[in-house]
């Protein structure tokens, strides 16, 4: 085990650790608890939320993700958006561009004309 | 005069007709400037919201920190970028947006997909996360911007967006590069002052998802905040009543609870808490009455079956203890928490 994935390892563990204390009490219904019930009785999509986050941050990482950033980023989502993450993680919109979707438009607008006759802009070039 | 005129023709034809290409191909990626023209004015649009302009398909970086900044936090795109961004496909995902301004302590809430809810937050001085479709011609280019104003008079969007620190867009154009992503739109709030167009329910959903990442001060200020503008709305008292009792204030979380099932009887999980609560105060029988009714109506199989038995399990135990043994004395005087009402 080298030095990153021992790094990795650790803070998987700590946040592992962070969601066994949350309430005082196992007889009291946390609110957390209450919306994850409440999303089972209106026949929500339920997921295993660790096999789903364990998922999510093996494509992080393959998708060029810093695998420490993506332990930490996996964690960082609840459980419904976890739940659309790893069913749909190649669907999903990523915004990104917007600089160069303007340029790309139009030389294809151009080249499509150009080759269909309407325009003559690149025969005397 | 005439004649000089109409020689050049030809030429002068085929430049305009290639102008109006051009344009139309602009105005085909979402992208046609309304140029500088419309001065900004603080009537109309919040002046005050930073700008980061973007890197090569860095628009999620950059529009975060413009969110971040306008709540109040100051972070460089190049330091979210680790938080957002994924290479692999050259930009950056909603949800990732949304918890990444988590971490950051705020609320991120996603509104109802319609214009006037935007211009409602606008209204309220929250700038507005947007997903736009710069695409055209089938091919998808998925854009974060920020919202900062609209001009009604115009009807004209301005967006911090891309390299532009005030891009404008007429409204209709808006509108149809929001709507492919489902016009979705999202504010950051701290903690403390909910969103102009929150509901009840959907604020406690939102600092439910941010609660792991606030520190108590903060939690403390959305529940107080969340009390105040929706008094009566059971998931909010629910909420409130359980951050109370996890504080160690019981009269209060007894009082949540109690309130929660004036508005929602048949609340099972209100139910089972107050009798926990009212246990931990000391009004053992009380809390058997209220554990007895949580049992009767806990539907079987459901998740919240188990800890319902359980609590009538505990009570019962203390209630069968107390049975035998000497009244004792209470830290909390039960003539004024353990009565019903």
């Amino acid at each position: 085990m080298d030095f990153r994935q021992f790094t990795v390892a650790v803070t998987a563990a700590c946040f592992l650790s962070l969601g066994l204390h949350t309430t005082a009490s196992a007889s009291v219904i946390g609110t957390q608890q209450y919306l994850s019930a409440e999303a089972r009785a209106g026949h929500l999509a339920t997921i295993d939320a660790a096999l789903s986050r364990a998922d999510v941050q093996a494509e992080l990482v393959s998708l060029g993700v810093d695998p420490a950033d993506a332990v930490s980023r996996a964690a960082a989502l609840s459980d419904a958006e976890l739940a659309q993450v790893a069913a749909q993680l190649d669907t999903l919109p990523a915004g990104g561009d917007g600089l160069f979707a303007l340029v790309g438009v139009v030389f294809i607008v151009l080249l499509i004309l150009e080759l269909t006759g309407v325009i003559d802009i690149f025969k005397k070039l | 005069m005439a004649a000089g005129a109409a020689s050049p023709a030809p030429a002068a034809g085929r430049t305009v007709r290639l102008a109006t290409l051009v344009a139309a191909s602009l105005a085909l990626a979402g992208c046609l400037a309304l140029g500088p023209s419309l001065p900004e004015d603080p009537r109309h649009e919040l002046t005050a919201v930073p700008f980061f302009p973007q890197t090569i398909h860095q628009c999620g970086p950059a529009a975060l920190a413009t969110m971040l900044g306008a709540s109040g936090l100051d972070f460089t795109p190049e330091a979210l970028a680790p938080l957002v961004y994924i290479p692999g496909k050259r930009g950056s995902l909603q949800v990732e947006m949304l918890a990444a301004a988590r971490g950051k302590g705020r609320i991120a809430y996603v509104l109802e997909p319609d214009f006037s809810r935007l211009q409602a937050e606008l209204a309220a001085g929250n700038p507005v996360l947007v997903l736009q479709d710069l695409g055209a011609l089938g091919i998808r280019r998925w854009h974060f911007a920020v919202v900062i104003g609209y001009d009604p008079d115009r009807d004209v969007v301005i967006l911090r967006s891309g390299t532009e620190r005030r891009h404008l867009e007429r409204r209709d154009q808006f509108l149809h590069t929001w709507q492919a992503g489902r016009r979705w739109a999202a504010v950051v709030t701290p903690p403390g002052q909910p969103p102009a167009t929150a509901t009840g329910a959907g604020f406690i959903r939102a600092l439910a998802a941010a609660e792991r990442s606030l520190p108590a001060s903060a939690i403390d200020q959305a529940h107080v905040a969340a009390l105040t503008r929706w008094p009566t709305e059971p998931l909010v008292l629910l909420a409130g009543g359980n951050h109370a009792y996890a504080s160690q204030r019981l009269p209060e979380a007894i009082a949540r609870y109690r309130a929660l099932l004036a508005e929602e009887p048949d609340n099972v999980a209100g139910r089972n808490n107050l009798a926990n609560a009212l246990l931990d105060a000391g009004c053992t029988q009380a809390a058997l009455a209220e554990a007895m009714k949580a049992d009767a109506r806990v539907q079987a199989g459901s998740p919240l079956e188990a800890p319902v038995r359980d609590t009538l399990a505990k009570v019962r135990s203390v209630a069968d203890a107390a049975a035998g043994a000497p009244a004792r004395d209470l830290a909390i005087d039960p003539g004024s928490v353990c009565a019903a009402e």
